[in-house]
């Protein structure tokens, strides 16, 4: 604030605030596309050495875009990043080989990425501007359920293909026939992850902890169901708060009820604070979590626990010594730092699978590519994956647990 | 029994915790009757801190006492800088509260950002100093006890600054009339100083007993817990302190109780009902006195 | 503080401006609306104008409680989901239409906001910010938990596309964005008339001083709760609409952030005004686009926008006072104009 405001100069200032005011409109309306081409180099998740940078492969028939919309701010950032640090990976392999043959031309494959910051409204703006973009064949994406089912009407009512590596929402794929998921069906999770308390550790008092969220509920009812199934009795199911930190009241009803083993349908944010509680209150029944508590973060969390077993069904496994996968995770290692988790690969996957479709169809034709994802057998490294008539992905799970600070196979 | 008793130790540990931070928006709240926002990420920064030194390796105690330091600091600047410029304008009470809500925005999102700490929740250093103590089929950890004797300590410290000390009287003076302790001679500016120096510091020591309880710690934390704190503050009575540790008390028993019986999902809600309710029945809170608006 | 009065001086004079050619105006922003579907917006364009003026209209709710009356709420995200849940709800599980459907949103978020209104007559200032507060927390319990009405966390889906005399009104045809647009001119319009009103008159008396009404005889408990009630089912209303955006709803939507992103609204367009309240709307729904190359900073420098804006312009960005003539009421007016007329005829 200065004093000596002369009335032409404040004229001015207002004159320029409105122009600002007009500029920040225009740039909206129009700057869309530009917005998105500066994504990729600048975004959050881009470490320093970003794969699909460093590729020099001539393009002979321009490019095709592969859009991941997904959290790369604010509280999943981490999960956003990881899609994002996937989707990369898997452009860049195919890249190297020259991109994707269409129909006898070769397309070098971009990977834009959009942040929905697990805001619906956001992710509903993104979904828009991604459908606007003409270049964009395929959508990797959304993290959250209740997220993926605002975007998801508006790919399918554009007609893009989407593929998320996480809902879980029962609706999600039903939604319409260009909405997929690449991720684990519950019911075949939890049927392994019931096979782990019950058969695996002779258990038969089971105690189920499951977060607030969609997916937490179906997965904790899933687990009920298959627990009955196996024979087993469900002691007390508890439902805690996805940012629930005190398990206190959770860990003592459960030693009340008796329970010998948990199994827990949350991240691994519950069910790393879960154990060192457990630890730490001297309650040392072995705890058994989902495919998505397969990731390093669990790791530090497990060495705090040392008298807690964990277990977890996955349908990825990154000490699994097939050549083919002990080459994606020394590329990802490579790229990124850490070796890739379950939902990374999922992610990474997913993009294969978009590609082979696209391949397949032998056009630029999203409709084509659609049909064709009906048709894919992609044998990724979250296993062999199909989807069936309602676009949900079947897969075969392993079991592994934590040995000696490193995620291991559980023998037998 | 046994649950009942176990909820209700649980609750009276995580009590004191609560006291701890309602003490910082209690103490804020009673000179300039603002609601201070920015004291939820402060607890968030203290814990923060402690995480930083610690695994830079200078050792849990020490880390406590830079953290308590840092977080006292910047809850005085936060004063400084936003607060203070407004103060001298004469400016609405929403204004403050709104560049307070600002300011925790300016903290938690700088907390979260990848190069600084990262958005995901990380392992906190423990603070279970020996080992637990098992009387019949109640196990206590020693991080529960030394949250409870520590916290007692710092309010009893914090009761003993207020009401016998030279800087307590000026506080409680300006307290009650702010332009009359300014005529008395009191150096007003600098009671309100020392007042966020002390609620920061408090949020930090709590921000390390609450993460070294739970062994977690992310940026996101500070505003759920930091609104539940303020609750208990009201509960209390808003201004008084020991309105602030009975109102911490009945805020973490009933919640703890409330996940015992009610299930998990009505814990976090617990505060806001009985809240109102209290609200509703004693409009100043438990110990709050009648009348103190200021026109 | 001589650029501050010259820039309110430039804004009053534009303000002059505006009321001097009010008709014309009127006429394009009429025009304008009627070819809302006519202009060949793009997606993202529409989805923008939607949100802004939605959040035009929320900001116009809050309004009339913090900047009429001066109660500060910070639970409006509370009234928000009920409006919009009531309306999901009626349509999906009850078969309502949408018109009776969003009615029903309003009325009966006024009804809660009454319901809230009754502490407001024991409770002042900074505690009754508090209880809104708390009831916002419970409200998103509620819908979490009530899982036999609200379907929990599994939310409300395919809300169906409402139709005004057979034409479907989706986001697409641009009905959506007209839909809203409509929306928020009824709410300026009654805010507008509110504002001219004796009640809107009692609102600022009580935000300015209530000892004084009080000693002048205003029943200014009744005046807070007409307020509340006003607020609410502005705010239901608009919640109603947010039922039709997205198609889906889950109680995650409205939560404490979204009752400050309300509240900036009305704080940054500037408290009291109508106009700032479209401003204020169209900054905060637009800095995030804009500010998207900042990435994981953005939302450091919207704390900074808010410190900085509080600093220098408590007002808000168009929060100048008016130097237009002051509306007054014909009874007004007439009582006035008696002592006149009894002068001119003792003269």
């Amino acid at each position: 604030m200065d004093g000596s405001g002369h009335p032409s100069k404040e004229m001015k200032k207002v004159i320029a605030a409105l122009l600002a005011l007009v500029m920040m409109l225009s740039l909206v309306a129009c700057g869309n596309k530009d917005d998105s081409q500066k994504d990729p180099g600048n975004g959050p998740g881009t470490s320093q050495n970003d794969p699909s940078k460093d590729n020099n492969t001539p393009s002979t028939g321009g490019t095709i875009k592969i859009a991941v919309a997904a959290p790369m701010t604010g509280d999943n950032a981490e999960y956003g990043i990881g899609f994002a640090n996937a989707a990369k990976l898997m452009a860049k392999e195919w890249n190297d080989k020259g991109g994707v043959d269409i129909g006898g031309t070769k397309y070098t494959i971009v990977i834009d990425e959009y942040d929905d910051r697990s805001d619906s409204d956001e992710a509903a703006l993104i979904a828009n501007k991604i459908v606007s973009d003409d270049d964009v064949y395929g959508v990797l994406g959304h993290f959250a359920s209740g997220i993926c089912m605002v975007a998801a009407p508006i790919y399918q009512d554009a007609g893009y293909v989407n593929i998320s590596p996480t809902s879980s929402h029962a609706n999600y794929s039903g939604i319409g026939d260009f909405i997929f998921r690449n991720n684990t069906v519950i019911v075949v999770e939890t049927a392994t992850g019931a096979d782990i308390a019950i058969d695996y550790l002779g258990k038969t008092k089971v105690g189920v902890l499951s977060i607030d969220t969609e997916w937490g509920q179906s997965a904790g009812k899933s687990m009920e169901d298959n627990i009955a199934a196996k024979g087993g009795t469900m002691v007390l199911r508890q439902e805690v708060s996805v940012d629930a930190v005190d398990f206190a009241t959770e860990i003592a009803n459960f030693k009340s009820a008796g329970a010998e083993v948990i199994m827990v349908a949350g991240m691994y944010g519950t069910l790393g604070p879960l154990v060192v509680a457990m630890q730490n209150s001297g309650f040392t029944v072995p705890v058994v979590g989902c495919s998505n508590a397969y990731t390093d973060n669990m790791l530090e969390y497990a060495a705090q626990a040392p008298d807690i077993q964990i277990y977890a069904p996955v349908a990825f496994f990154a000490g699994n010594t097939d050549p083919k996968i002990q080459a994606y995770v020394k590329a990802y290692t490579d790229a990124y730092g850490a070796a890739p988790s379950a939902l990374t690969t999922q992610a990474y996957d997913s993009v294969g699978i978009m590609l082979t479709a696209l391949e397949k169809a032998g056009k630029l034709d999203r409709d084509a590519m659609k049909d064709a994802i009906y048709d894919v057998e992609y044998d990724g490294m979250s296993g062999f994956t199909t989807f069936d008539e309602i676009g949900d992905a079947q897969k075969v799970f392993t079991k592994v647990t934590i040995k000696d600070g490193a995620w291991a196979l559980a023998e037998g | 029994m046994v649950t009942f008793l176990g909820a209700t130790i649980n609750g009276l540990v995580l009590g004191m915790a609560y006291a701890l931070i309602a003490v910082g928006y209690s103490l804020v709240f009673g000179i300039l009757r603002l609601i201070n926002f920015a004291h939820g990420s402060i607890y968030v920064f203290g814990a923060y801190m402690v995480y930083l030194f610690v695994s830079l390796q200078v050792g849990l105690f020490p880390s406590i006492l830079l953290a308590i330091l840092l977080a006292g600091l910047l809850a005085l600047l936060v004063d400084k800088i936003t607060l203070e410029p407004l103060r001298k304008k004469n400016s609405m009470l929403i204004s403050d509260l709104i560049t307070t809500v600002g300011v925790s925005f300016i903290i938690q999102n700088v907390l979260s950002v990848e190069k600084v700490f990262g958005s995901e929740r990380k392992v906190f250093p423990s603070l279970n100093l020996f080992s637990n103590i098992t009387i019949g089929h109640i196990t206590i950890q020693s991080s529960q006890i030394i949250m409870f004797v520590v916290a007692l300590l710092l309010l009893l410290v914090l009761t003993f600054i207020v009401n016998k000390t030279k800087i307590g009287l000026s506080m409680r003076a300006t307290e009650q009339n702010s332009r009359a302790a300014k005529l008395m001679g009191i150096n007003v500016n600098f009671v309100i100083s020392f007042t966020f120096f002390l609620g920061g510091a408090s949020a930090a020591i709590a921000g390390a007993l609450i993460c070294g309880y739970y062994q977690v710690i992310s940026p996101t934390m500070g505003s759920l817990i930091g609104l539940k704190a303020f609750a208990a503050a009201v509960v209390g009575g808003i201004g008084i302190l020991h309105g602030s540790v009975v109102g911490g008390l009945v805020v973490g028993v009933c919640e703890c109780l409330a996940a015992q019986y009610l299930g998990s999902n009505v814990r976090d809600p617990m505060a806001f009902v009985i809240l109102i309710i209290i609200l509703i029945i004693k409009p100043n809170g438990l110990f709050g006195k009648k009348g103190i608006t200021k026109v | 503080m001589a650029m501050k009065k010259n820039t309110n001086r430039l804004l009053s004079s534009f303000e002059s401006f505006c009321y001097k050619y009010r008709y014309i105006f009127a006429v394009i922003y009429v025009l304008l609306c009627v070819s809302i579907p006519f202009l060949g917006l793009n997606r993202v364009q529409t989805r923008l104008l939607m949100m802004i003026a939605l959040y035009a209209m929320l900001g116009m709710g809050l309004n009339v409680l913090t900047g009429y009356t001066g109660l500060v709420s910070l639970g409006h995200a509370g009234f928000y989901g009920i409006g919009a849940y009531v309306c999901a709800l009626l349509q999906v599980n009850a078969g309502w239409s949408f018109w009776p459907a969003l009615l029903a949103a309003g009325v009966f978020t006024a009804f809660i906001g009454l319901l809230l209104g009754l502490p407001s007559l024991r409770l002042s200032g900074s505690y009754l910010s508090i209880v809104t507060l708390g009831f916002c927390e419970i409200v998103q319990m509620i819908l979490k938990q009530w899982e036999s009405v609200t379907n929990g966390n599994y939310g409300v889906r395919n809300i169906p596309t409402p139709h005004f005399f057979g034409i479907p009104l989706t986001a697409k045809n641009g009905g959506l964005l007209l839909l809203i647009v409509v929306l928020a001119t009824l709410t300026a319009l009654g805010c507008l008339a509110l504002k001219n009103s004796n009640t809107g008159r009692v609102f600022f008396a009580i935000k300015d001083d209530e000892l004084a009404s009080t000693m002048m005889g205003i029943n200014t408990s009744r005046y807070k709760i007409v307020s509340f009630v006003i607020s609410a089912f502005i705010t239901g209303a608009a919640g109603g609409f947010y039922s039709l955006v997205n198609g889906y709803i889950e109680p995650t939507n409205f939560v404490f952030n979204t009752s400050i992103l309300i509240l900036s609204v009305v704080i940054v367009g500037g408290l009291g005004t109508i106009r700032g309240m479209v401003f204020g709307a169209a900054l905060l729904q637009l800095f995030p686009e804009v500010s998207r190359g900042l990435y994981e900073w953005r939302f450091v420098v919207y704390g900074l926008l808010l410190v900085l804006m509080m600093r220098f312009r408590p007002q808000g960005a168009l929060g100048w006072r008016s130097t237009q003539p002051y509306h007054l009421s014909k009874q007004a007016k007439q009582i006035l104009a008696q002592p006149e007329t009894k002068k001119g005829g003792a003269a």
